[in-house]
């Protein structure tokens, strides 16, 4: 119902190309989010997903079915848009309504969907205002509900809580999880936010330039980054990257540990550096640690009661089976 | 800033903004009173502000002497008609430009607001020349081609971005939504534009009803609209200041309400954007 | 988006457009040019003969063409002078707090929909006329010599009209630029202890720079071409006192029926009028990212 296959797929603005050839598959009913940094290209594939874009080169196909000429109505995807794109001068009830009418369906089964898909997304006191007077939470759930109701073969958010306040973004993204754990229906889901990827995918599809870093369950990407920009990327606080002397000790031209695979003491450790400053979360604590002849900083994470103040010498010492390795060219180290 | 302001200060504000409102509208408010005076009392000295006998026979008399509701209708039909023919070859252009943006589009509207900045004395000649021997000279045809063209550009600027602030996004998601072409200009597009090509209509029907560089030379009294009309009273002298009145009063009302309803959208669209 | 049907059809619906006003712009530009190498005079009908620049000639030291190009200068200087300072003040008071914000700013804007040649005769006749006129009564009224206005003093006269027309759209857009001034960069500046005059000049003005070229740009291409207001009031005199460039066009064309001579005018006015659309031109086009 919603198994999406892009083959040597490329795009090219004039003369910059945003795509190289690039191969996917997407299974049916997976979440896949794409994920990497702004301009890496993410957007446009969405895009060309969409129908939006026409592909320079290359096949899209949808359930078997070669769709990549075909135009965005005809490719049963819908979208829900970082801006939200509500039409202003319609209802939320006619927003909803509004793929429904195109597609021609009969009133009372217009009726029926809008009803519940308001009240599963909380929308019912609200389905007469238009979407200038909603908050930003509602707007996106009057988005989603949009896209609910034509019951897609797959659904496309394109960065869609970035406009939401952090508290929102936290609840929406419950909210989306939920949706794809009821439905079942294939999504894609295009983000900068590394945790929104890690909390939500099925797959993460990790992209730079347009091309693919790495494809994974986040829990691989989080175990076996493929090379050091996928390390890099994913996980938070960032995973300190090492090269010189501590690196070749490992065979490797660059090493990598990540903060919370680190054991701190005050006595003793493999690595000995000064805490610039300690960072209390409560739960956890970060400490940014200096002069350890390693890197720059070094991120290490401890549990809360863990205390050091600023200008206190710490020892670390890295949990060994933690350790990533990575050659010359950046790839990872068996 | 939003700081309590004392009401000492609002009110000082308050007096010296509506005395300088008040002396900059006076003329107005003079033409407009003494268009109910009798002529007498127009040039009164001293002069009479509101205790006169208020009168409507000028304005029975400037219609009885000169015909003024057939220059008043050629106001109308040159305005409205230019405005209305340049929306429809404007509408597409500007539509176009605005959502299929192609590497030209930039120059081509900087053009197209160049043909604005031609002095119309420059090519008074041959327009002239052109209308006198096609038999356009004094048309209410001539004048509504002239003013569509003069005004043209400023049409396609004001469309231009008034379709511009449109969202993209809405557009596309219409698109997602099953929208053909048709149905996404009818349902979605057109819908938002409409403000818009409401008060580029207004600002077109304002400059073109107060234009008087071709309606005076290329008129001499049938297709005459008002503001030639009007000029033809800087000729004869002597007591006809009410008269005078009357007519200028008929002349402005219209474009005074327009004026004030739509004066939100004007610095848009005499500044071509540069201003918001 | 942009798929190769839809930049057909873009390009079709745009055509009727510019093919309108590329006729609008060649046809008559080329005539212009044209009739002006030729002598061409309405009131001689036979064969036009090509004389080069002659009529160029006759226009520039035509002794009516110094003192017109004078006269449109301080026409265009004194109208922007007048309208750029009173528009900033009034506009500033205008932004302040007040109580019937709405309708002082009505009152304002009034005169700009007032049609040129009403504002013109409304002036001429019953406020500068020497004997009936508004001013001579006040001036009477008060013990002084009733002033004739449009005989001695024209060309200023002319400029206090215009000024007036021109006025609030000065002010609407300064007005909207003051608008649009982040008040959160005013309480910083406060907050380093600008005065109310320091804040003005250092915050406020830069600010408004950008909308003041615009005003000034746009009014100098309509007050080049200032025509109904002179024809109605003074007709260019007495003499030549008030005739500024685009009324001797104007009196040479179609008062003496010298095309050629009239043409010749036009390019001039044309080039002068593209002088300063090329400034303008540049600052729009800044402002249009696409």
């Amino acid at each position: 119902m919603g198994r999406i296959v892009l083959k040597k797929v490329t795009k090219s603005f004039g003369e910059t190309n945003v795509i190289p050839p690039l191969d996917l598959e997407i299974e049916d009913g997976e979440f896949v989010v794409f994920v990497g940094p702004s301009g890496c290209g993410k957007s446009t594939l969405l895009r060309l997903i969409a129908g939006l874009e026409d592909v320079t080169s290359g096949n899209i196909e949808i359930d078997g079915t070669d769709a990549t000429a075909a135009p965005p109505a005809k490719r049963r995807l819908a979208m829900v848009f970082q801006s939200y794109a509500l039409y202003p001068h319609m209802t939320v009830r006619k927003n909803i309504a509004f793929p429904m009418k195109m597609a021609g369906m009969p009133e009372d089964e217009q009726k029926r969907r809008i009803d519940s898909a308001a009240k599963a997304l909380n929308l019912t006191d609200y389905l007469d205002r238009r979407p200038g007077q909603l908050s930003g939470g509602q707007r996106q759930r009057v988005a989603i509900g949009r896209a609910i109701v034509r019951e897609p073969a797959a659904f496309l958010f394109d960065e869609p809580l970035s406009n939401l306040d952090a508290a929102l973004r936290v609840g929406m993204r419950l909210e989306i999880s939920e949706l794809h754990e009821r439905l079942a229906t294939t999504m894609i889901y295009v983000t900068h936010d590394q945790v929104e990827a890690m909390t939500m995918a099925d797959k993460i599809v990790v992209l730079r330039a347009g091309h693919i870093e790495q494809v994974g369950s986040p829990l691989t990407l989080y175990r076996e980054p493929r090379n050091l920009f996928v390390a890099g990327f994913i996980g938070s606080p960032k995973m300190n990257l090492i090269e010189g002397n501590a690196a070749a000790q490992h065979g490797a031209h660059a090493i990598g540990i990540r903060p919370e695979h680190i054991e701190v003491s005050d006595q003793s450790g493999e690595w000995q550096g000064t805490v610039m400053v300690s960072e209390h979360l409560g739960s956890d604590t970060f400490f940014h640690v200096q002069d350890t002849g390693l890197a720059e900083t070094m991120t290490v994470r401890a549990s809360g009661e863990v205390g050091f103040k600023h200008g206190d010498t710490i020892f670390m010492t890295p949990r060994a089976d933690q350790l990533h390795r990575f050659g010359k060219d950046g790839l990872r180290l068996p | 800033m939003a700081r309590a302001i004392t009401p000492r200060q609002k009110w000082t504000f308050t007096l010296v903004a509506w005395g300088i409102g008040l002396l900059i509208f006076f003329p107005i408010l003079w033409t407009i009173l003494t268009s109910f005076k009798t002529e007498a009392q127009a040039i009164a000295d001293p002069p009479v502000f509101f205790a006169f006998d208020w009168t409507t026979e000028n304005y029975t008399t400037v219609q009885e002497r000169s015909n003024y509701f057939h220059h008043f209708m050629n106001s109308v039909i040159i305005a409205l008609g230019s405005t209305l023919i340049g929306l429809a070859i404007a509408i597409p252009a500007a539509w176009s430009m605005a959502f299929q943006p192609a590497r030209r589009t930039k120059d081509i509207l900087m053009w197209m607001l160049s043909t604005k900045m031609l002095p119309p004395v420059g090519v008074l000649v041959p327009i002239y020349l052109i209308f006198r021997d096609v038999g356009l000279l004094d048309t209410r045809i001539g004048l509504v081609i002239v003013m569509t063209l003069i005004n043209l550009p400023i049409i396609i600027w004001m469309l231009f971005t008034y379709f511009r602030e449109i969202p993209v996004d809405i557009l596309e998601a219409a698109r997602m939504d099953g929208a053909t072409l048709r149905e996404e200009i009818i349902y979605i597009l057109t819908p938002m534009a409409v403000p818009g090509i409401a008060s580029t209509l207004l600002l077109n029907v304002i400059l073109a009803w107060n234009e008087a560089f071709w309606t005076i030379n290329l008129t001499a009294d049938d297709a005459a609209p008002l503001t030639a009309f009007i000029a033809s009273y800087s000729s004869p002298e002597g007591l006809f200041y009410a008269k005078l009145s009357a007519a200028s009063t008929m002349a402005i009302a219209p474009i005074l309400i327009i004026g004030w309803f739509s004066q939100k959208q004007l610095v848009r669209g005499l500044t071509f954007g540069a201003v918001k | 988006m942009a798929t190769q049907h839809s930049r057909a059809a873009a390009r079709l619906m745009i055509s009727p457009a510019v093919i309108l006003l590329l006729a609008w712009m060649l046809i008559p530009l080329g005539l212009t040019i044209y009739f002006s190498v030729l002598r061409y005079n309405l009131l001689m009908p036979g064969d036009n003969p090509f004389v080069g620049l002659e009529n160029y000639e006759f226009f520039f030291t035509d002794p009516a063409f110094t003192g017109a190009v004078w006269n449109t200068v301080m026409l265009v200087v004194g109208v922007l002078i007048i309208t750029v300072v009173g528009g900033t003040m009034l506009a500033l008071l205008l932004n302040q707090p007040m109580f019937g914000q709405g309708i002082v700013r009505i009152l304002v804007i009034a005169p700009f929909f007032v049609m040129p040649t009403v504002s013109a005769l409304v002036w001429k006749n019953m406020f500068m006329n020497p004997v009936n006129g508004l001013f001579a009564h006040l001036a009477k009224g008060l013990g002084f010599e009733a002033f004739d206005f449009l005989s001695t003093v024209p060309l200023l006269s002319i400029i206090l009209i215009v000024s007036w027309q021109w006025l609030p759209f000065a002010t609407l857009i300064l007005l909207t630029a003051f608008q649009s001034l982040d008040s959160e960069q005013l309480e910083a500046a406060e907050m380093d202890g600008a005065t109310g005059v320091a804040r003005f000049w250092y915050i406020m003005l830069p600010h408004l720079a950008r909308a003041i070229t615009v005003v000034i740009l746009i009014q100098t291409i309509f007050l080049l071409s200032i025509f109904a207001e002179i024809l109605v009031t003074t007709s260019g005199g007495p003499g030549t006192a008030s005739t500024n460039l685009t009324y001797l066009i104007y009196a040479q064309s179609l008062l003496q029926f010298d095309v050629g001579l009239g043409s010749a005018g036009g390019v001039f006015a044309i080039i002068l009028a593209n002088i300063v659309a090329i400034f303008l031109m540049r600052m729009i086009g800044k402002n249009l990212d696409l």
